[in-house]
């Protein structure tokens, strides 16, 4: 029998070997930086930590389906100089181990990076799966960086930044299902600036992780309709670059946030905070895409994107709705 | 005798401390200060000139709430002054009613929320392994506190992957919040409970040095496993009308206060 393949619960199974750009760079990294250790909650495989275990058996650990004792056992490593890397799905590393990351990682601002996959509603698992309020989360947490890359092109680059924050870190990651093809985001970032992809004077969309595929997609259909909006992709959560986000917003006046996540407490609020305390006089119109205050099921990516209101026939109604109450 | 003196002085502080505050984590101070005079003075390499030095022996206070005591050792062991002790959870200060890591590297985690230090105490123990460091890793539980799931989930990863440089006390006072543990929730018996999770087990009578000194020197000695000194000890120690009497946050009235002085002091 032929040697069979790990599925990674995104979507259905592809037939062939799918890329592993968040294992690689991780590895890359370590062969660099002998402080690195990485952790998992079982999930090795689907956390691309495999690569990790296979190259550096001696600092890799397992700590078994236990998190709350996993944010722990990284602590104790960062208080004795190592950075560790701590993988698991999103769900369970914010919300499970909440009070651990907080007390243990966070007030202390060890050098712990925690990396999540499964943002969102891109997993056939269901709601208890489903990290659809980490953002916020992390957010919410003093010293802590969040950055969520927008697809694979940037998550070599995601992985070498967080290592550079001598600080606790948290990686919203999305595997990719095939090789990278997508060339229009630039595969670098600098953490804490807003990145523009393209640019017009009609309307901004911020947008981060996966939803930033679907703002380029609705920009180039608003602009058949000769509509020109401007899409930022915003990696950083946190710190969050309200000075770009202002300058944009001002400029255009008319804003969509744009997120694979609730509507509260991510994305969408750090936008809307910004918006509230904006100058005064300025004339904008403001709305959120992301998930409505509820929560979701077991479904392929395309189906609950559309179910729930994240795809880029929504984005593109919004703009459209915008427009029409300016 | 030297550390029967200073567990008296360290006693006669944690009467002081929280009669300041007219109450305070007493009961549990004064059951638990011979054990931590033999962990911080016979026990734990530590250097007063410098509490970050890097080769330290570390010791977790997952009880961070067992502040009078904790602050009053410290202070008995010379990391600072006793006048410090007047600060003791008055605004401002870092002697906290929760003891947190403002105080500075003495305080190896901030451990108010119960269950985690056991988990932080393994990741340390685990790193020391991989870079071949000698010092060893100490945290200190209550009884109550074994009620955290959490606290099992790294007592199956400890003895999963061997460490042996770490050495966790238990203070069994048998009180929490809610009254005796035993009437809370049914932990006996705690002792197979450990074994069966792979752990050394050591019963001991944590007033009694001798005993401490014997359950340690094997903690040190013993390979491949962790190990689990269980230090029975009773809550109000030193003082007669206090032992045993259950309180998790006593009110001590000044003229109480003088009265527990008076009774340190007939002590031998």
């Amino acid at each position: 029998m032929k040697n069979l393949l790990h599925g990674d619960f995104t979507d259905k199974a592809v037939a062939t070997s799918v890329p592993k750009y968040y294992g690689e760079a991780l590895v890359a990294l370590a062969q660099f930086d002998p402080r690195i250790v990485a952790l998992t909650g079982d999930l090795a495989p689907a956390t691309e930590s495999d690569l990790f275990r296979d190259a550096f058996p001696d600092r890799f650990f397992t700590a078994g389906i236990a998190e709350a004792n996993m944010i722990g056992v990284a602590a104790g490593m960062a208080r004795c100089g190592d950075i560790p890397f701590v993988h698991s799905f999103s769900v369970f590393l914010t919300r499970r181990a909440f009070d651990q990351v907080a007390m243990q990682v966070a007030y202390p601002s060890l050098n712990v990076k925690l990396v999540g996959f499964l943002p969102g509603l891109t997993t056939l698992l269901g709601v208890s799966h489903q990290a659809i309020d980490d953002l916020t989360l992390m957010r919410v947490l003093p010293n802590m960086t969040v950055i969520e890359p927008a697809g694979a092109s940037q998550t070599a680059a995601v992985v070498r930044a967080a290592a550079k924050i001598n600080g606790p870190v948290y990686l919203r990651l999305h595997k990719a299902r095939e090789p990278i093809t997508n060339t229009a985001v630039e595969k670098n970032l600098e953490v804490g600036k807003g990145q523009l992809l393209r640019d017009g004077d009609d309307a901004v969309i911020f947008a981060c992780g996966y939803m930033v595929a679907e703002a380029l997609l609705a920009a180039e259909t608003l602009y058949l309709s000769g509509i020109n909006v401007t899409v930022a992709n915003m990696h950083t959560i946190k710190p969050f670059d309200s000075e770009f986000v202002l300058k944009q917003s001002i400029r255009t006046g008319v804003v969509l946030s744009a997120e694979n996540h609730s509507v509260i407490g991510g994305l969408g609020s750090a936008v809307a905070e910004v918006l509230a305390e904006r100058p005064a006089g300025v004339d904008i119109e403001f709305k959120r895409i992301g998930i409505s205050d509820t929560f979701a099921e077991g479904g392929t990516t395309a189906y609950l994107f559309d179910k729930y209101g994240l795809s880029a026939r929504h984005i593109v109604a919004a703009v459209h709705d915008l427009l029409e109450r300016r | 005798m030297e550390l029967m003196a200073s567990a008296k002085s360290i006693r006669q502080n944690i009467v002081r401390m929280v009669s300041r505050n007219g109450q305070g984590y007493l009961q549990q101070g004064l059951g638990a200060a011979d054990l931590f005079t033999y962990l911080y003075f016979a026990e734990v390499s530590l250097d007063i000139h410098n509490p970050a030095w890097e080769e330290r022996d570390r010791v977790f206070l997952s009880t961070a709430h067992n502040s009078a005591l904790f602050h009053a050792v410290l202070a008995e062991r010379g990391f600072f002054e006793h006048s410090r002790l007047e600060t003791y959870t008055k605004d401002g200060s870092e002697l906290e009613i929760n003891v947190s890591e403002r105080l500075g590297s003495v305080v190896e985690a901030t451990c108010g929320s119960l269950g985690q230090a056991l988990s932080v105490a393994v990741g340390v123990a685990q790193a020391a392994k991989r870079q071949n460091r000698t010092f060893r890793s100490y945290v200190i539980l209550g009884d109550g506190e074994l009620q955290e799931g959490q606290v099992w989930e790294a007592a199956m990863y400890a003895a999963s992957n061997s460490l042996d440089n770490l050495c966790l006390i238990v203070d069994l006072n048998q009180l929490q919040v809610e009254g005796h543990t035993q009437e809370v929730m049914v932990m006996d018996p705690i002792d197979k409970k450990f074994q069966a999770f792979g752990w050394a087990v050591k019963n001991v009578d944590g007033h009694d040095f001798g005993a401490l000194s014997a359950a340690f020197n094997q903690a040190r000695s013993n390979r491949n496993v962790p190990t689990v000194i269980l230090a029975h000890t009773i809550v109000g120690k030193g003082i007669p009308f206090l032992e045993n009497q259950m309180s998790h946050n006593m009110v001590l009235p000044a003229d109480v206060a003088e009265q527990c002085l008076k009774a340190l002091e007939c002590q031998a």
